[in-house]
């Protein structure tokens, strides 16, 4: 699958042949072929869910594959040990820096291989080596001494490309680094980098924005589906191009079709903004609407959520429901202002789990449920059993632990939450993220119903597919701002293209494209009644 | 009490990259000895008792069973754990020592040895309930700390052991338990401080503690092995635990059921004071010996001003307080950046 090698003078450093996992029933990788040569930077990009982190999860030793090899320069690499890996030359840098907070810049990179002078620490020894180090990145040498806990997150994560700069590693893996980062620490990222590939080291390149492979990358590989689908020089590639790999040709049309909608204006955004994390946002959802925010992970979009739901406020702008001004400060008073929030990462931020389905059903209803201030027992089971077989939930009956139930399931009962009192505005962040396939479209069915009732629903997702499902509007934000706004039918490339930064996408108009409408129908989106 | 009035931390460090003004003294810990400093000046100013050789020994020989049991409690909470079995092990060790010396006539040295591997063993038992049972420390010690003092009662066996013989005066409160004017005792918990500051400073096995309690994960895919590192912390503890007994029973005579009864309070509040992060990561042993000596100031305090020694609970929950708080506000402001 493998196009012309491009960069390729250098030799291969790290070669994967054949790689397979599954995961219970799900095949993640299947028989996977990638190579990393000395002086390349290799991107590999893909969907969600397309293959990439487990891929690395088994190059750096974090997981075993079912099935084939890794070899790092020739020698094969003992499997599931990231001790083996490393020694082996491979350091990953995850998104998230794993550092310690309490000891300094020099201690954390030499953690656990100290130099040593008599058996003591030699300090003098490490710093030296460090400010070494950071100069050659061009950091601050002095931060040598500073503990980590008082670094901003982006010089914490190039200490850590430093600690794998200090272990003298062959290939380094960036797993998605740029996704925290500001403009211009991106710029001292990209030195680093190309420092470290004019050094001779393989670099394997994780990103979602694809605008910046063209700046840093030699070579792309395309996953999806547990399946190499692409390996290019990126020279060769556009923006589009990559993609239309990344999604497939297949799927045309599995947008919605355009429909009028003409409820009046229910949710009424205008030049949100915080801080650096997003700015300038008019957003306007009409009653029986769902408009859809779609942005790639760090490009502020659950900023924007967290603004929605009063948990961080946003600092400008208005929002207004009904045409009556209201402030976020809390999420009561998102409440409040009539949105109803149904929040992601459900395990930390919506459910009981130690409480029963009805309990998690009926405590935001409390007054809902009650007549005359005492609370309706008999009601609240009467409740949580209509949701129990209207939405599918599988369990075996309204006194089932949520914490017993899958995630799908865990999901539908604070989504049955939010409907036991329709909602005016309901906002939704990644309302099917860890859901499986079937339980995915049932939650897809109750949103589009509860459109069709009337309410306006604004979901927030980083799942291009559901967003194509669900949404009459798709507003796309790039970096903390709206960039472009396609109507439904509109194409998964297109969409991922102006989230991805396609330079020759043009803000505002609608792309929808008309091939592609007709083929839209039998995907069970067609809600209206 | 115009100590309470000091701020917990100085202002410094909010974004300035510097240096600390003395190479190793932490911020928590130059607040610290101001404030035992200015304690001390007060107190003598406002009595004549306080600043007389009699009532300082009096003070340091008491704070001595806490400093040393708080030299392992540091590591212990460092590495994000907590040992609240310690009072239950010191009466464990305490009857079976002082059985051992009035009953058997050991002699001081194997006596000292006894104390030390019977401490070691009780808190191996909690070292790898905790790090290999995977149970939260404060349950483990919590449980051990009911079946330590079990183990004690049926060795006491219904009565107290009196007439303890004064094998271990040299670590007494008396005379002999002197060197130079000084509680032996003492000097003892500040030798052993300064061996454990210097190793957990500059040993790499030291710094792994606290890399263990403020990422165990990283930790372990750094390569520390972090089980270890757990253990060794909580087995130093028994080790002092084993230590500080034979203070206890330096002056011999009486040992009774209810001993060590509560000292794991008085411990654990040293080390917070001291400025040691309760979950995990942060911490020295400079500041539980000073936060030990705070707590022994305050109750000498309390009685010698004639106050009413509930005031001493009212003082120590206070400091606590401040030193909790000043965490908390110090991991807000770095959060918040």
């Amino acid at each position: 699958m493998d196009g012309s090698g491009p960069g390729g003078q250098g030799d291969v450093l790290l070669r994967a042949t054949g790689v397979e996992k599954r995961y219970g029933g799900v095949r993640a990788l299947r028989g996977v072929d990638f190579e990393v040569r000395a002086g390349e930077v290799h991107a590999l990009v893909g969907e969600n869910g397309a293959g990439k982190s487990t891929l690395i999860k088994i190059v750096s030793g974090a997981e075993t594959a079912d099935g084939g090899t890794v070899t790092v320069a020739g020698t094969a690499l003992e499997p599931g040990s990231t001790q083996a890996a490393m020694a082996a030359g491979i350091a990953t840098v995850y998104q998230e820096p794993h550092l310690f907070g309490e000891l300094d810049v020099a201690e954390n990179v030499f953690l656990g291989r100290e130099l040593r002078h008599g058996g003591r620490v030699d300090r003098r020894a490490q710093r030296a080596r460090v400010v070494e180090l950071l100069e050659q990145i061009g950091l601050d040498p002095a931060i040598a001494d500073v503990r980590v806990a008082d670094l901003p997150v982006a010089e914490q994560q190039l200490v850590s490309i430093a600690k794998a700069f200090a272990h003298s590693a062959r290939v380094l893996v960036l797993d998605e680094p740029s996704a925290i980062l500001t403009d211009r620490e991106i710029e001292i990222l990209f030195a680093v980098v190309r420092r470290l590939r004019a050094a001779g080291m393989g670099v394997v390149y994780i990103s979602h924005r694809l605008d910046e492979l063209a700046q840093i990358t030699d070579r792309v590989t395309v996953m999806r589906d547990g399946l190499v689908v692409a390996g290019e020089p990126t020279a060769s590639l556009t923006v589009r191009r990559i993609a239309e790999l990344m999604v497939g040709h297949a799927v045309g049309g599995r947008g919605r079709r355009q429909r009028a909608v003409d409820g009046e204006e229910v949710l009424a955004v205008r030049g949100l903004g915080r801080g650096e994390r997003f700015r300038g946002l008019d957003l306007t959802v009409r009653a029986g609407e769902v408009v859809a925010l779609y942005g790639l992970v760090g490009s502020g979009t659950s900023d924007i959520a967290r603004a929605l739901y009063g948990i961080t406020p946003a600092t400008d702008g208005v929002v207004a429901v009904d045409g009556r001004q209201v402030r976020l400060r809390s999420p009561r008073a998102a409440a409040a202002a009539g949105i109803t929030l149904l929040p992601g990462n459900r395990k930390a931020q919506g459910v009981f789990g130690d409480k029963s389905i009805a309990f998690n059903i009926s405590s935001a209803h409390l007054g809902f449920l009650s007549r005359s201030g005492w609370f309706d027992a008999r009601r609240e089971r009467e409740v949580a059993e209509h949701y129990i077989s209207e939405i599918a939930i599988k369990a075996p009956g309204p006194d089932t632990l949520v914490g017993n139930l899958s995630g799908g399931n865990a999901q539908k009962v604070v989504l049955a939450r939010q409907l036991v009192e329709k909602p005016r505005v309901l906002v939704m962040e990644e309302p099917t993220q860890g859901v499986d396939v079937g339980a995915k479209e049932e939650i897809h069915r109750l949103v589009l119903e509860l459109a069709a009732a009337g309410s306006a629903v604004l979901v927030i997702s980083t799942d291009l597919a559901e967003v194509l499902e669900l949404a009459d509007r798709v507003v796309v934000v790039r970096r903390g701002s709206v960039v472009r706004e396609f109507a439904a039918g509109a194409t998964q490339a297109d969409v991922l293209a102006a989230a991805a930064g396609d330079a020759g996408t043009t803000p505002g108009g609608t792309a929808a494209d008309p091939t592609s409408a007709p083929t839209s129908a039998p995907t069970g989106a067609g809600g209206t009644p | 009490m115009s100590v309470l009035a000091t701020r917990p931390e100085p202002a410094a460090a909010a974004t300035t990259r510097r240096r600390p003004v003395l190479r190793g003294v932490e911020g928590q810990e130059l607040v610290l000895i101001g404030v035992l400093a200015v304690t001390w000046v007060a107190l003598s100013l406002a009595t004549d008792t306080f600043l007389t050789g009699g009532n300082l020994r009096n003070i340091v020989f008491s704070v001595a069973p806490v400093a040393l049991i708080g030299i392992g409690m540091t590591a212990v909470i460092v590495t994000a754990g907590i040992d609240v079995s310690v009072g239950s092990q010191v009466a464990v060790v305490i009857v079976v020592v002082g059985k051992l010396v009035r009953d058997a006539g050991v002699p001081l040295l194997p006596a000292l040895a006894v104390a030390l591997v019977l401490g070691g063993v009780l808190g191996t038992v909690n070292g790898l309930l905790v790090s290999y049972g995977r149970i939260h420390p404060i349950i483990v010690t919590f449980g051990t700390l009911n079946v330590y003092r079990f183990v004690s009662l049926q060795i006491f066996g219904n009565e107290q052991v009196s007439g303890v013989p004064g094998t271990f005066a040299v670590l007494g409160g008396g005379q002999r338990g002197q060197l130079l004017g000084i509680p032996a005792a003492f000097l003892l918990a500040v030798v052993l401080g300064a061996l454990m500051w210097c190793y957990m400073r500059f040993w790499p096995t030291g710094r792994h503690l606290y890399a263990v309690g403020g990422d165990p994960l990283a930790a372990r895919l750094a390569g520390v092995s972090v089980r270890r590192r757990v253990v060794s912390a909580y087995v130093l503890t028994g080790v002092c635990a084993g230590l500080a007994t034979c203070v206890l029973i330096g002056s011999g005579g009486l040992v009774q059921q209810n001993a060590g009864a509560g000292l794991e309070l008085a411990v654990i509040a040293a080390v917070v004071i001291g400025g040691t992060s309760i979950v995990g990561g942060r911490g020295t042993v400079l500041g539980t010996l000073l936060g030990a000596l705070l707590v022994g100031t305050i109750t000498s305090a309390v009685t010698l001003l004639g106050w009413s020694s509930q005031l001493t609970n009212l003082f120590i929950g206070v400091f606590i307080l401040i030193a909790v708080g000043a965490d908390l506000l110090r991991e807000r402001r770095r959060r918040s950046r």
